[in-house]
């Protein structure tokens, strides 16, 4: 059965490019124009994965709301921002919200479609064992690539896919330097230097909720960023790794209540 | 910025230099004064003028008060004649000089008025009753101010004072007084020094050898001293004491061991009150007219037709007019203003103002006769006043004179006068209280108006100094005005500043946000077209279709480029907003930078100059940034294989970053707007890439993150630019 995927989003043209571009693909595709519509459509049935503006119609923040009302409903659907709003503050709250991607409007269609593709791929390996061939692993970083997820130390690191896919492309070849423009090609995002550095910044301190002491990400000023192997600390990891890895979803279904 | 010229005169100096024409407020003041006591002074001398008249009026038709006969001076010896004297005598002088004039019309008493029969037949004394050649003396009695004076010049060959031990009065030389009262008793004194001195006055009993009855007359003052002939006696008493009549007798005791009475000289039979020689006052009729008018205030004079003064009572250095008691507040008032106004305004004051004072001499009356126009006018049958100036300016008088006529004829004239004095001192009294409150009020005044001025001043140039400070060199807004709550027309403006301000300020932040909103607003129809290009893409199998499907992308990227740039300085600002700063070494940041830089521009020459360790507060990931803007427009900018080359060192306390490039020079205007938003210098040939001059505002707005500033020099020694950065580095 076909996945169904819910855009929510008020321009039309908008909407219905990415709507064909993925009913292209195979995907059911709803389209909503307003929280509303939204909200009336998800109470029935919720979809597999939902694509959400941050503005919609009169509701400067109605995404927002809406993510909130959905991840309160379920704690697994993915749940990507795709807006025009680029700055760090609405990033930061779209993915505080619960969001698993926060995309802006300059993403190409295949890059969106590839992104779909990958939160599905990781929804569905969660349910399945993981594959040893699809592990990564740099002394106590695990990738899975599979199921892009990655565990530090034994512990789940919350990424998005973004994310994921900026460490992936650090890690493969660590003590490589890769500069912003590469890791915005590896994560298939189009943005400016500053947005990756706040990228950058917030996967560090997603680490460091796992582990108080990580710095292996080293910023190469005027270059980019690498990946060092050798970790200084090492040792323990907190006990506070469980609390934070949920701290990523759990506020949005916390919030929902 | 053009300096304002300061005016010279300020809003202080213009509202003190308008109070002064509140002078003109004492002036008028200083005026009425003045109008007044003009007024005064004619009521002075209506009121003098009427006393005259009064007098005269009350003296009219009564010829005899002028009969020469009657009031002369007699020969009769037994009668003493009083001479009116018009100046105050002094009793302690030890000379006669101030009866001056008056010394002609003294008497001599000698042997011819010795008398000859026994003073008391009952007494012991008769039988030593004889003449001796050697007892005389001259008398003089005068009257001046309701007082009777007299001096006894005595010649006597051997003066013979009462022993320092003798009680008994009569065994030495003596004076005796005798007089009637005025209910017509008989009364004795007796004056007996025990040596030159002050005279005390005894009276006497019946007898006088009854020490016991002697009693002590203090109403009779004066001074016995001895001369070269003799002794003199000076005294005085008031006119109450006396009657009708009055006589002196002198006794003179010649052996100082015995201690008899040798002589007497009298001049009528002192004890025998029927035998007493009468007191012939000049005018005593009109006296107890003169009396009757109760007026003491004036000195007043009865004239006859010769000028000659027949009455003169009260003196004009006390006849003020105007009788002025004068408010002891000296105990109550603070001593300080007290003080103040004796030691320094009085003085000031005084400059101007004439104290009178009542230490003059008349002049005018040279003997006992009177001058002056206004006594003519009245002898002449019209009454006049005149004033007189004496004492250089110091004293003006006052005189009427008014005729006094008999049976149709001037017999006479009343002559009041008064000096001005009283008035100069009411007049000076009211110039210190009016000069005083003045002084008061103007000081208060001044000050209430220069505190206002300067506060107002004080305000304004607040006002001015904030308005300066709204707009930096750069023409940018960093202040605002703080609105006033005052409700005046500088609170106003104030607040209309403030509004001004906080409009322009709304046009500016919309400005600066203009390309941030437009880049926000323009993405939505480009992912509109590109969405449907590359839907399209997906779609067409077209070659030559897929071309421009192609182009129309590259198109829709660059567009994309140029929004992301938009909106990257405002992106920019709002993280800098949540930055933290932290500790870093400048150098360290640049080094890798630069390293950086050196894979990043290949073909560009970046020299390093850096040395030492620069710690400053602040955001590697940002100063990285600013230096990725500096160098990609100095590599943008640089000639060919020219080096660019980055310094820093901590000069004082500020590190400065200096990027260095060989390039064109800066054009002069540009210099100062090069970090502003959306401004670039690059030539058409440049525009290879889609620029929008953000760089270098990107540039400044991290500089002035770091409380930094940035600024951009051509290069004097070669053709290029210098681009500083200049951060306050850590203590």
């Amino acid at each position: 059965m076909a996945r169904r995927i819910a855009i929510v989003e008020d321009e039309a043209a908008i909407r219905e490019n990415y709507a064909d571009v993925l009913r292209k693909q195979g995907y059911d595709v709803q389209t909503f124009a307003n929280r509303r519509e939204a909200m009336r459509a998800f109470d029935l049935r919720l979809p597999n994965l939902a694509i959400i503006d941050i503005g919609l119609e009169n509701e400067i923040d109605g995404g927002f709301a809406l993510c909130q009302s959905l991840r309160s409903m379920s704690e697994t659907l993915p749940i990507i921002f795709l807006t025009a709003r680029d700055n760090d503050f609405d990033t930061v709250s779209g993915l505080r919200m619960g969001a698993d991607d926060y995309l802006t409007k300059d993403i190409s269609l295949p890059h969106l479609s590839a992104r779909i593709a990958a939160l599905f791929r990781r929804q569905d390996a969660l349910n399945q064992p993981t594959s040893p061939e699809n592990l990564l692993q740099r002394e106590k970083l695990v990738l899975d690539i599979g199921r892009l997820t990655i565990q530090w130390d034994g512990h789940a690191v919350p990424l998005t896919v973004t994310e994921f896919w900026m460490v992936h492309a650090l890690v493969k070849f660590p003590g490589h330097v890769k500069s912003r423009q590469v890791l915005m090609q590896e994560s298939k995002i189009f943005v400016d230097g500053s947005t990756i550095t706040s990228h950058v910044k917030r996967i560090r301190k997603k680490f460091m909720q796992v582990a108080p002491e990580f710095d292996c990400i080293e910023t190469v000023y005027g270059m980019g960023y690498r990946w060092n192997t050798q970790m200084i600390g090492g040792g323990d990891v907190g006990i506070d790794g469980s609390m934070a890895s949920d701290a990523g979803g759990g506020d949005g279904g916390g919030g929902g209540d | 910025m053009t300096i304002a010229l300061k005016h010279p005169f300020g809003i202080r100096f213009k509202l003190v230099f308008l109070s002064s024409f509140l002078l003109v407020i004492p002036w008028l003041g200083y005026r009425y004064i003045l109008e007044m006591e003009d007024y005064l002074r004619r009521g002075q001398e209506q009121v003098v003028l009427g006393t005259a008249r009064a007098l005269a009026t009350a003296l009219n038709e009564r010829p005899e008060l002028f009969d020469e006969g009657t009031f002369g001076p007699t020969r009769r010896s037994e009668n003493l004649y009083v001479y009116p004297i018009y100046y105050a005598l002094g009793l302690d002088d030890n000379t006669l000089n101030d009866w001056g004039d008056y010394q002609r019309y003294e008497l001599s008493y000698g042997r011819a008025n010795t008398i000859a029969t026994p003073l008391n037949p009952q007494s012991e004394f008769s039988r030593y009753y004889h003449n001796d050649e050697s007892l005389n003396f001259k008398l003089l009695v005068g009257e001046h101010n309701r007082f009777l004076y007299a001096y006894i010049n005595v010649v006597d060959n051997q003066l013979v004072y009462r022993s320092p031990d003798s009680v008994s009065i009569h065994r030495s030389d003596f004076l005796q007084i005798s007089m009637t009262a005025p209910d017509g008793e008989l009364m004795r004194y007796v004056v007996s020094p025990r040596g030159p001195e002050f005279i005390y006055a005894y009276e006497i009993g019946s007898d006088l050898r009854d020490i016991g009855s002697l009693r002590h007359e203090e109403r009779i003052v004066g001074q016995w001293y001895e001369n070269l002939d003799g002794y003199t006696i000076e005294l005085r008493m008031p006119l109450t004491m006396l009657g009708s009549s009055l006589g002196f007798a002198v006794y003179d005791v010649d052996d100082p061991a015995t201690r008899n009475v040798t002589a007497v000289v009298a001049t009528s039979n002192v004890n025998d009150i029927e035998r007493l020689g009468a007191l012939q006052r000049p005018t005593p009729e009109i006296d107890k007219i003169v009396e009757g008018m109760g007026y003491t205030d004036s000195r007043i004079q009865v004239v006859d037709r010769t000028r000659r003064v027949l009455l003169s009572v009260g003196d004009i250095q006390n006849a003020t007019g105007l009788s002025l008691t004068l408010p002891e507040d000296a105990e109550d008032g603070n001593r300080y203003l007290r003080i103040l106004e004796d030691r320094v305004l009085h003085p000031i004051y005084y400059q101007i103002l004439t104290k009178p004072s009542n230490d003059f001499i008349d002049e005018l009356y040279v003997g006992s006769r009177l001058e002056g126009a206004h006594l003519s006018s009245a002898l002449g049958g019209v009454a006049q006043t005149q004033f007189r100036t004496i004492n250089e300016d110091q004293t003006r008088i006052l005189e009427a004179a008014y005729p006094i006529y008999a049976d149709g004829e001037i017999m006479g004239a009343v002559v009041v006068d008064q000096n001005m004095n009283g008035l100069r001192t009411f007049r000076n009294q009211a110039m210190e209280t009016l000069f005083n409150t003045i002084l008061g009020v103007m000081l208060l005044v001044a000050f209430g108006l220069f505190f206002f001025a300067s506060r107002i001043s004080t305000r304004i140039r607040a006002l001015r100094n904030q308005a300066e400070n709204i707009i930096d060199d750069n023409g940018r807004l960093k202040n605002t005005i703080i609105a006033t709550t005052s409700s005046d027309e500088i609170g106003d403006l104030s607040r209309s500043f403030y509004n001004m301000v906080e409009r322009l300020g709304q046009y500016t932040s919309y400005l600066e946000n203009m390309s941030s909103r437009l880049s926000h607003e323009l993405r939505t129809p480009v992912t509109v077209v590109r969405s449907s290009l590359e839907n399209l893409g997906m779609v067409s199998q077209d070659k030559e279709s897929s071309v421009y499907i192609q182009r129309a992308e590259e198109g829709i990227s660059r567009l994309n480029l140029i929004l992301t740039n938009m909106s990257e300085a405002t992106r920019l600002e709002q993280m800098l907003q949540t930055s933290e700063k932290e500790k870093i070494d400048l150098v360290k940041v640049l080094a890798g930078c630069v390293e950086g830089y050196r894979l990043a521009y290949p073909d560009a020459v970046i020299d390093s100059d850096l040395e030492g360790c620069v710690m400053i507060n602040g955001v590697p990931e940002y100063i990285a940034q600013l230096m990725d803007k500096l160098i990609a427009n100095a590599v943008e900018f640089s000639y060919d294989k020219k080096p660019i080359t980055v310094f820093c060192r901590a000069i004082k306390d500020r590190a400065v970053v200096r990027v260095t490039n060989y390039g064109p020079y800066l054009p002069e205007k540009m210099k100062g707007r090069l970090f502003d938003s959306m401004i670039s210098v690059r030539p058409q040939e440049k525009q290879r890439e889609p620029h929008l001059g953000m760089g270098l505002h990107i540039a400044r707005l991290v500089a002035e993150f770091h409380q930094g500033q940035i600024r951009a020099d051509n290069i004097k020694e070669y053709e290029g630019v210098a681009i500083t950065l200049v951060i306050p580095m850590l203590d």
